[in-house]
């Protein structure tokens, strides 16, 4: 009896052993918008703290927002959106204190380099309304998405039945979307400015302020993570003046040192 | 209500794609089943890769030749003004494609376990090569035949991700039930995803009881001979 007890207990530790991910490895969750930046800054991180191992998964925030919900393994939290963050903190995932707006960034209507389809969001809309254009944006669950949802919105276009009337391909993360518009299998697409830049797509238009409001990522550590501190210093990191400036170079604009609203 | 788009446009594309499968995975079988030995090894593996590739290794090769940027795409959009890709027939493509290993290699078989005794009886009584095909070799075979056909339409109407790849989620345009399922889940509309997979087991179904009604019909046939 007492050596099934000591086996037991040997094989729950070893299964807590090898799910524990090994000391400093760190799992960042982060918007697929984010992937060209954060692997740079990690490399630079890593370099810096030899003992600190950065995972990164980048998918479209609605996707990692249900991941993390779904229960997965996650210490640092980055959204593109403020909704996907709001929802995980109604649910008390999120470790109080820790969230930050980190961020800002840009949505634009970006085609591909001298394609000349459509100029500005006036001619998309006019383009779409004639049937002309094929208009590439993320779907509902996608941050990205639901910013270009306001955009039509605003320029008065009726989503639904444009969606019907097959002049709109949905992509489930931003990557896709881009990924569309510089392959040519699409004429233009909703997107931000820091993966226009980083597939060399030409912005021909930005959204202002009153189009889709502010896009701000906000970063969270969340409660369920057992590397809070390794969590709070790569999160501080990225707000530091060599953080700043990395993501100054993909095109985001870092945002204050106000916390999370 | 329900926008039953997919419905019609996914069984239109496996319903095209397996007539298209039909002829050359036929044709190719009858070739590679004469075929000598070595040649034979290097046709079958080429023409099963697309079987054991993942459907996003077979979308991207299809993106290399039907983009708009590259290759056949480029030139269809040059000289024909038209783009291949990002259209419902450009789910054609993609699920023939992951469709021809299915009806190719059950009809090898079939036509490999054909007793060619036949054919060379057909012969000695002056029949051409054609009417010894049509009449004798596929009634023959036709059970491996019909096996393939089906499993080349279930496969067909299943196929996700090279189509997604070329054909995007374009409601109203490229949306199949594939996809929308997948849409569906992505924007948390649960209650439509539950009714399209809904959808998709009844006509998975509905498929496999007839190939089952089929087989009893061939058996019962059968003993009568």
């Amino acid at each position: 009896m007492k050596q099934v007890k000591s086996l037991l207990i040997t094989a729950v530790l070893l299964v807590m052993v090898s799910c524990g991910g090994g000391d400093g490895e760190l799992t960042v969750f982060a918007a697929a918008s984010m992937q060209e930046a954060l692997t740079e800054i990690g490399e630079a991180y890593m370099a810096e703290r030899q003992d600190i191992r950065l995972v990164f998964h980048f998918d479209s925030s609605g996707t990692l927002q249900t991941q993390i919900e779904e229960g997965a393994v996650c210490d640092v939290f980055i959204s593109a959106g403020q909704q996907q963050m709001e929802r995980l903190d109604e649910q008390g995932m999120l470790l109080g204190g820790s969230g930050v707006n980190l961020l800002e960034n840009q949505v634009v209507l970006a085609t591909e380099a001298g394609a000349q389809s459509v100029n500005s969001f006036d001619a998309l809309k006019c383009a779409l309304e004639e049937g002309t254009v094929l208009l590439a944006m993320g779907n509902s669950g996608v941050p990205a998405g639901q910013y270009a949802q306001k955009i039509l919105e605003y320029l008065g276009l009726d989503e639904a039945a444009l969606a019907t009337s097959g002049q709109i391909s949905y992509g489930s993360n931003v990557k896709e979307v881009s990924t569309q518009i510089s392959e040519g299998v699409v004429d233009c697409g909703i997107i931000y400015a820091t993966d226009a830049k980083a597939a060399g797509l030409e912005i021909v238009d930005s959204a202002g302020e009153e189009m889709c409001g502010h896009v701000i990522y906000p970063a969270s550590i969340l409660e369920a993570s057992t590397h809070r501190d390794e969590a709070m210093d790569f999160l501080s990191y990225l707000r530091s003046e060599a953080g700043r400036a990395r993501l100054e170079a993909y095109g985001f604009a870092p945002f204050g040192d106000a916390p999370l609203a | 209500m329900m926008d039953w788009y997919p419905l019609w446009n996914s069984v239109r594309i496996a319903g095209i794609s397996t007539i298209i499968v039909f002829f050359s995975g036929i044709c190719a079988a009858y070739y590679v089943a004469k075929a000598p030995r070595l040649v034979k090894g290097a046709l079958d593996a080429l023409l099963t890769l697309p079987l054991v590739l993942p459907p996003t290794v077979v979308g991207y090769l299809l993106l290399l030749v039907l983009g708009p940027k590259r290759g056949l795409g480029a030139f269809a959009l040059e000289v024909f003004h038209v783009r291949l890709t990002m259209t419902w027939w450009s789910a054609v493509f993609a699920a023939a494609a992951v469709a021809f290993p299915l009806m190719y290699r059950t009809a090898r078989g079939a036509f490999e376990s054909f007793d060619e005794t036949l054919a060379y009886a057909g012969k000695t009584l002056g029949l051409s090569n054609s009417y010894i095909f049509w009449r004798i070799r596929m009634p023959v075979c036709r059970q491996g035949i019909l096996a393939g056909t089906v499993l080349s339409f279930a496969r067909a109407l299943g196929e996700y991700g090279a189509t997604s790849m070329i054909a995007g989620y374009i409601p109203g345009r490229t949306a199949t039930i594939a996809t929308a399922v997948y849409q569906f889940w992505r924007t948390n509309d649960d209650a439509a995803a539950l009714r399209w997979v809904l959808v998709n087991l009844g006509i998975s179904a509905a498929v496999l009881l007839v190939v089952n009604l089929l087989e009893r019909k061939n058996r019962e046939e059968r003993k009568w001979l």
